[in-house]
Order: structure tokens, then C-alpha cells, then sequence
């Protein structure tokens, strides 16, 4: 995560989401999956083929492609397929655009009450006995059950969770890094899977992106980085309140 | 006739040894502490696009060598002030991150009230930082100051930039200085902080006690050992090549 300030002189966080040998591996249809829209099936960055089965190392033979150590369905329009084994960089995405960003978070293991729900506990002193960090009570007891759903202790983290609405504020595509606002779900180099926003307040700022992705080979050739209006590049002068 | 040994050996007279003081004293190498990486899993490409970033601005803003205990100036700019630009003096007390995010905390006393300000390094709102006096303490971390009395942190807010020779070594003030009475906001005579800034004026039955929480196996510990003489040579170099272009 680095700071970023903007032309005004505000600071932002951001992070950084590197792309990593992406291919598209697999076109669904329609009718195949059942669904309401064609699927694409992409795949990102390359690991051991040895300790996968055979029935799944099909669909990387089948692309052409090395072994994927995180795969993920997307729902495409029907004009936005592409053919199976394209790779996919950074430059897919322009700065400007926003982005949602789904990982797993960080495994804390079984915890108690107080950490997984932030519960206030017990007071440590007063005579309490045995009881510091205990839930209480609960129910009611005109329920006379426990409703489904109580919060109580169990497995926290290691769980997909969704960070909406960030912000893309750089993209490098000599080394296919995304700089995105604010912080993500996951640890250090985790495995992460960057979509378009499904929020309707940002629906007019992803227009004209790169239709249906970038192509490398193609004949647009891009600066080595693409940066958004309103950031502060370094190459710039400082700023000043005229 | 008496014969000498042959005419006395010819001694040629010893050559003169020169020493080139610019190129002794150019060698000293000053490299920021924020570009050291700190230790950690991050992917060590970060770091580097980190660095051109860094890099750059300082090509546009020359940010000097200093250390703790130097005398800044800082202007930055102000949307709220007169002229739109705003310049503090004061004493460096700590510089502390890595990276972008680097910062370093300057203390001074303007009429009576103690006032310290932490600034970003890299922050584009800065328009200039300036060495006003040249001095490196011997400690690290000035924080004590808040706890000393209020002489040792005041310096006037006009005072003129001292002119230092450019090969020179830093010069080191070995100032102890007064404290106000206890409490102070930390135990400051514990060994954890390692002070030797201080004159202590306490009894010596409170300085044995302190030495009750020190930890002498801490530097013999090699889990904790991060030896970064070669990476600090490889950024250094990297950083230089970087700003003759």
C-alpha cells in the first residue's frame, strides 16, 4: 500500500494489484450454464501442474496454457467474448474506472466472541467469576430458542469477501501493476479477483473502457503510465495555491 | 689509500604521500533512510516502482541530507495563509516510514507553547526544505525534549542558514541535556530506550531500579539481525545513477 496525493494537495491510500500471467481459459454459453449470460472462465498466475488432477489440468491443456493457480468465472455480455487462451493485461482497465475487488481475508482461525463480533465482555475485576470474555446471555426468555444466525464463537477470515466501489487511480503496464483506492480484502501477495463496479452511482464512470479487452499485439500502443486527471505525478512541479 | 665501502649507497629522499581531502571525504555516503526496504514478504517489485516514484520528486524538489538533530526550515504551501505559503523552524525529533510515506517531526517553542509538526517528505504541497545548522545528537530520537526543559527546544524563528563545507564530516553535539522534574511522559532512564542525551539528576537508587528492565540478551539475538550494508549499496548506487540523469 502507498500514499497518493492528488493535484488539490489531499492524500489517498492505495494499493497495489499486480497482474500476473492472466489467460482466459474457457467460453460458456448461455445455454450451458443455465444462467442469464455467456461466462468466460480466466485464470491467473502460473503454478506446479503436479498437484492438480488430470480432469482439471483439461481445460488448461485445452487453452494452451500453463497451470493456473486461482481460476474465476465471469459474466460476460455476449459482444465482450473472447477467444480462449488471450492473456489479459493491466491496461484492461483505465484509470478513472472503478472497480470491485474479492478475495479471501486473512485466516484468524476459531475465535471468541469478543474478536470475531466485538462484543464488550465482562469487567476483569468486581468479583467476576470465570466470566471475562464470555457472550452472556443469548436469548430472551419469552423465545425460548436460539435464533439461527446468533453471533457466537467460530472460524474467522479465510472467507471471500468483496471491498465495492475503488477507485482506479494508475495503471503501469510495463510491470501490469493497478494502483486501486483505499485497502483490499487479503494478505501480502494473495490471489485476488478485480471486476467492474456493480454499484449504480459509478455506472457513467466506466465508459469507453478498452471493448472487449486489451490487446498487446494490437496497434494501440500504450505510455508506460497511465494516470488519472486528478492525481499528482512527481514529474510535476509542486503544488501551490496560486 | 683508505677505500670507503664505494661511494654511500644514493637513498632517494621518501616520496611525498598527498592526501586528496575531497576524495577521502567524497566517499562518505549518505544514503535516506526511508529507501532502505524493511523486512517482510512484499514482493520486491513494489519497492522499486516505489523508488522511481521517489526518485522523481526528488529531481524536482532537492530534499537534503539530514539527520536527527538538525535544524530545519520548511515552507509548504497554505490555501489558509497570507501569500499562500507557510514556513516552519524547528529541531528534528524523529524521522520515521518507509517509502512514499516517509516523515519527519519538527519541534519548536513559539511563545511559550511547545509545537510540533510532522510534515511528509514526499508531500507535493512542500516547496522547499532548508538546512539551517548542521548537528547530529547522540541519540536517534529526540522525543525527550518534550520532557526537558523548554531552552533546549526553542530556536528563533529567523535565525540565518549556517554555511557548512560540503566534504566535512556532520559534527556531533554531545549537549546532555536538564530535564523537568518527573513524571515525564515516558520512563526515560529505563535502558530500552537507550538515552545518552540526558543528564540524569535522579538518585542513584532510581537508576539502579531502572536497570532492573533491561534486556541484555537483545543484542545478541540473531533472529532480529537485518543486515542491510549490501542492499543499502545497491540503492545507494541505483539512486545516484538515477539522479545524475
Amino acid at each position: 500500500m502507498m500514499p497518493i496525493w492528488t493535484k488539490s494537495g489531499k492524500k489517498h491510500a492505495v494499493t497495489l494489484l499486480k497482474v500476473q500471467d492472466c489467460h482466459v481459459l474457457k467460453y460458456i454459453s448461455k445455454e450451458d450454464s443455465g444462467g442469464k449470460s455467456p461466462a468466460l472462465i480466466v485464470g491467473g498466475k502460473n503454478g506446479s501442474p503436479f498437484s492438480r488432477s488430470e480432469a482439471e489440468m483439461k481445460i488448461f491443456r485445452e487453452a494452451g496454457v500453463p497451470r493456473k493457480q486461482k481460476v474465476t468465472t465471469f459474466n460476460v455480455t455476449e459482444d465482450a467474448i473472447i477467444k480462449p487462451g488471450t492473456p489479459l493485461y493491466a491496461a484492461h482497465f483505465r484509470p478513472g474506472q472503478v472497480v470491485d475487488v474479492t478475495a479471501k481475508t486473512i485466516g484468524k482461525g476459531f475465535q471468541g466472541v469478543m474478536k470475531r463480533w466485538g462484543f464488550k465482555g465482562q469487567p476483569a475485576t468486581h468479583g467476576q467469576t470465570k466470566t471475562h470474555r464470555r457472550p452472556g446471555a443469548i436469548s430472551t426468555n419469552k423465545a425460548s430458542k436460539v435464533y439461527r444466525g446468533k453471533k457466537m464463537p467460530g472460524q474467522m477470515g479465510n472467507v471471500y469477501r468483496t471491498s465495492f466501489g475503488l477507485k482506479v487511480w494508475r495503471i503501469n503496464t510495463k510491470h501490469d501493476i493497478i494502483y486501486v483506492n483505499g485497502s483490499v480484502p487479503g494478505h501480502k501477495n494473495c490471489l485476488v479477483k478485480v471486476k467492474d463496479t456493480k454499484l449504480p452511482t459509478y455506472k457513467d464512470c466506466n465508459k469507453n473502457p478498452p471493448f472487449p479487452t486489451y490487446f498487446a499485439d494490437g496497434d494501440e500502443k500504450l505510455p508506460e503510465d497511465l494516470y488519472d486527471e486528478e492525481m499528482f505525478q512527481f514529474t510535476d512541479p509542486s503544488v501551490t495555491y496560486a | 689509500r683508505s677505500s670507503d665501502a664505494g661511494p654511500a649507497k644514493f637513498k632517494p629522499p621518501s616520496k611525498p604521500v598527498i592526501v586528496d581531502k575531497q576524495r577521502q571525504t567524497a566517499e562518505r555516503r549518505f544514503l535516506s533512510p526511508e529507501f532502505i526496504p524493511p523486512r517482510g514478504r512484499t514482493n520486491p517489485l513494489k519497492f522499486s516502482v516505489e523508488r522511481k516514484d521517489m526518485i522523481q520528486r526528488r529531481k524536482v524538489l532537492s530534499i537534503p541530507e539530514f539527520y536527527v538533530g538538525h535544524i530545519l526550515a520548511v515552507t509548504t504551501a497554505d490555501p489558509y495563509a497570507n501569500g499562500k505559503t507557510s514556513r516552519f523552524v524547528g529541531i528534528c525529533i524523529r524521522r520515521g516510514g518507509k517509502g512514499l510515506g516517509a516523515t519527519f517531526v519538527l519541534r519548536n517553542v513559539i511563545e511559550d507553547q511547545g509545537v510540533e509538526i510532522c510534515f511528509e517528505l514526499y508531500n507535493p504541497r512542500i516547496q522547499e526544505i532548508q538546512v539551517l545548522k548542521l548537528e547530529k545528537r547522540l541519540d536517534d530520537n529526540l522525543m525527550y525534549l518534550r520532557d526537558a526543559l523548554p531552552e533546549y527546544s526553542t530556536f528563533d524563528v529567523n535565525m540565518k542558514p549556517q554555511s557548512y563545507l560540503d566534504h566535512e564530516e556532520v559534527p556531533v553535539n554531545k549537549l546532555q541535556v536538564r530535564m523537568k522534574p518527573k513524571p515525564w511522559s515516558k520512563r526515560w532512564e529505563r535502558p530500552n530506550y537507550n538515552i545518552k542525551g540526558i543528564k540524569f539528576e535522579l538518585p542513584e537508587e532510581k537508576m539502579k531500579e531502572a536497570q532492573k528492565w533491561s534486556k541484555p540478551w537483545l543484542e545478541f539475538d540473531m533472529l532480529r539481525e537485518y543486515d542491510t550494508s549490501k542492499i543499502e549499496e545497491k540503492i545507494w548506487k541505483e539512486v545516484n545513477e538515477e539522479l545524475k540523469k
